[in-house]
């Protein structure tokens, strides 16, 4: 579980807080998508989870955040590594192999993994990534879907109960983006790991994410239930969150719906077959 | 006018990168360049631009083969925005940012002040702010604007909205469409295809290097039997329109699909 508590955090030589008393909790077992415009604070929230801020990032640092029962301040880093796998915005920055076999292998070796669990860990996370077929092959020969992937199985066999993904689709076309999320999903779902993904696509937030907090300028405007969320869409679009498609014709047509919200397309035909019975 | 004729590209002694592109785009068109990753979307409008010379075929701009025509002769015509803007700035304050492309050119003095001035009016930019301290979507505006103060008669945007919040993606996009209206050809490359629907006349869609399927935009999205070749999914309520087609007449937004929800309903009523 995840508690924040009045969290406030300032960079250092900023003039403003990136973050101000936000108040959430991540049960264990959730999705939770976050979302909102550039500067809302998205990236520095999900780095007081795994202790980037403050430990990496100085700056003026007030509340709490509590990780699995560690105080991510009192803790080592080292010690949140082994509960919270991150996968950065700017993938490259976290590869340090030249091939797929020796990124995984690296991790695992640095973590101490038992020697005879190192190969059938680098089997399944690669396995659990769809990339098994990568296995031998140069990171830079990789497209940026692949090397994705390949970050995310490196923190996968490191099984973390925590993973957090910091806009890992942000220059993937549509499809390799929806295989992303389908990935997260099935470790969501499958081993029970907790996943927390920054993304801008609010379509993709709406059909796999459990839950969604938006964030703006540093606040935290509205945090719940997927479908709960987006009943908010008009707030949202206030504060230029756009809503995917199906959820403003939801809107449009609440009144022969009694205000019922679709996330996805699949939910919109169900509600439009209803109505038109 | 940008016409491919039986246009290849290869990198190295490699596979082409595009294979036998041949397609017009006439003056004043807005043309969404669509498909997934690798299917040569960039290579293609780093072609249109003269970035790259074809290895086979030829790319001609109002008539003329790209191998032929000057950097500069390019440059005036075509404005290219990168996906990264980064790639595109270096100057220490905005305002010299956007007299660069017009210095480089050989525009004459005051002619540049007059052109720097008109844009930095109609951006809202500060014009002593240095480019590196502004925000991602700014960045990629400013990039976009010193492009606009070189007048070019086509723009192409590779993938301008990526790593953009909605509000900075419909700020780059409304001026976009701005100029399109007034008379500026626009090719944009792009993954969202809500966005394509919303401002794309005509779309090129894209798989393995080759041009799948080329026309009007809302006639593409509802070839199913095509775009699932290209990994292309048609934006929502094209896609619900699809699934209620037994029940409800095509439509593509969420205006058209809430009016004939409406009818349909009152007609049973």
């Amino acid at each position: 579980m995840i508690e924040i508590h009045g969290l406030s955090f300032r960079y250092a030589g900023s003039d403003r807080d990136a973050l101000q008393n936000i108040e959430l909790t991540v049960p264990d077992g959730d999705f939770l998508g976050i979302i909102g415009p550039s500067g809302a604070g998205k990236t520095t929230l999900i780095h007081s989870v795994c202790g980037l801020v403050p430990h990496r990032r100085g700056g003026d640092f007030y509340g709490s955040v509590t990780v699995d029962g560690m105080d991510t301040v009192d803790a080592e880093l080292t010690d949140l590594a082994r509960v919270v796998g991150t996968v950065l915005q700017d993938v490259d920055s976290q590869m340090v192999a030249a091939n797929v076999d020796d990124e995984l292998r690296f991790g695992l070796e640095n973590f101490g993994a038992p020697k005879d669990e190192i190969e059938e860990r680098i089997v399944e996370a690669l396995r659990a990534a769809g990339i098994e077929d990568l296995r031998d092959r140069v990171i830079g020969s990789l497209s940026g879907g692949q090397k994705q992937r390949v970050a995310i199985a490196a923190i996968l066999a490191l099984r973390p109960k925590i993973l957090l993904l910091d806009e890992p689709t942000g220059e993937l076309d549509p499809a390799v983006s929806e295989q992303i999320f389908r990935i997260l999903r099935e470790m969501n779902e499958r081993f029970g790991m907790t996943v927390i993904v920054v993304e801008q696509k609010i379509m993709l937030l709406s059909s796999y994410a459990k839950t969604l907090a938006v964030l703006n300028d540093g606040q935290l405007e509205v945090a719940g239930p997927v479908r709960e969320v987006l009943k908010e869409s008009r707030r949202l679009e206030e504060i230029g969150v756009n809503c995917p498609r199906v959820v403003t014709l939801s809107r449009h047509i609440e009144d022969l719906t009694s205000g019922a919200i679709a996330a996805t397309v699949e939910e919109a035909e169900a509600m439009v077959r209803e109505v038109l019975r | 006018m940008i016409e491919f004729q039986n246009v290849f590209l290869r990198y190295g002694s490699g596979a082409a990168a595009v294979h036998d592109l041949s397609f017009t785009i006439p003056d004043g068109a807005f043309v969404a360049v669509i498909g997934a990753n690798g299917a040569g979307k960039t290579t293609a409008a780093k072609l249109m631009r003269g970035l790259l010379k074809p290895t086979d075929g030829q790319v001609l701009i109002d008539g003329t083969a790209t191998t032929a025509l000057r950097t500069s002769e390019l440059a005036k015509r075509i404005g290219f925005l990168f996906q990264n803007p980064d790639r595109q700035l270096c100057k220490p304050t905005v305002r010299e940012e956007l007299a660069f492309g017009l210095e480089l050119l050989s525009v004459p003095g005051d002619e540049i002040q007059k052109r720097v001035d008109a844009v930095l009016e109609d951006f809202h930019f500060d014009p002593e702010r240095s480019p590196f301290a502004l925000s991602r979507g700014e960045r990629q505006r400013l990039a976009l604007a010193s492009l606009i103060a070189v007048e070019p008669k086509t723009l192409i945007l590779d993938e301008p909205t990526t790593g953009l919040d909605y509000r900075e993606c419909m700020a780059v996009l409304g001026r976009v469409k701005a100029l399109h209206e007034a008379g500026t050809t626009v090719v944009m490359v792009c993954h969202d295809m809500e966005l394509v629907l919303d401002f794309a006349e005509r779309v090129l869609v894209f798989s393995a290097g080759r041009l799948l399927l080329d026309g009007e935009t809302r006639k593409v999205f509802r070839d199913t039997e095509t775009l699932p070749k290209a990994s292309v999914l048609p934006p929502q309520i094209t896609r619900l329109s699809q699934r209620l087609a037994d029940v409800l007449p095509p439509a593509d937004t969420v205006e058209e699909m809430e009016a004939a929800i409406r009818e349909r309903k009152g007609a049973k009523a």
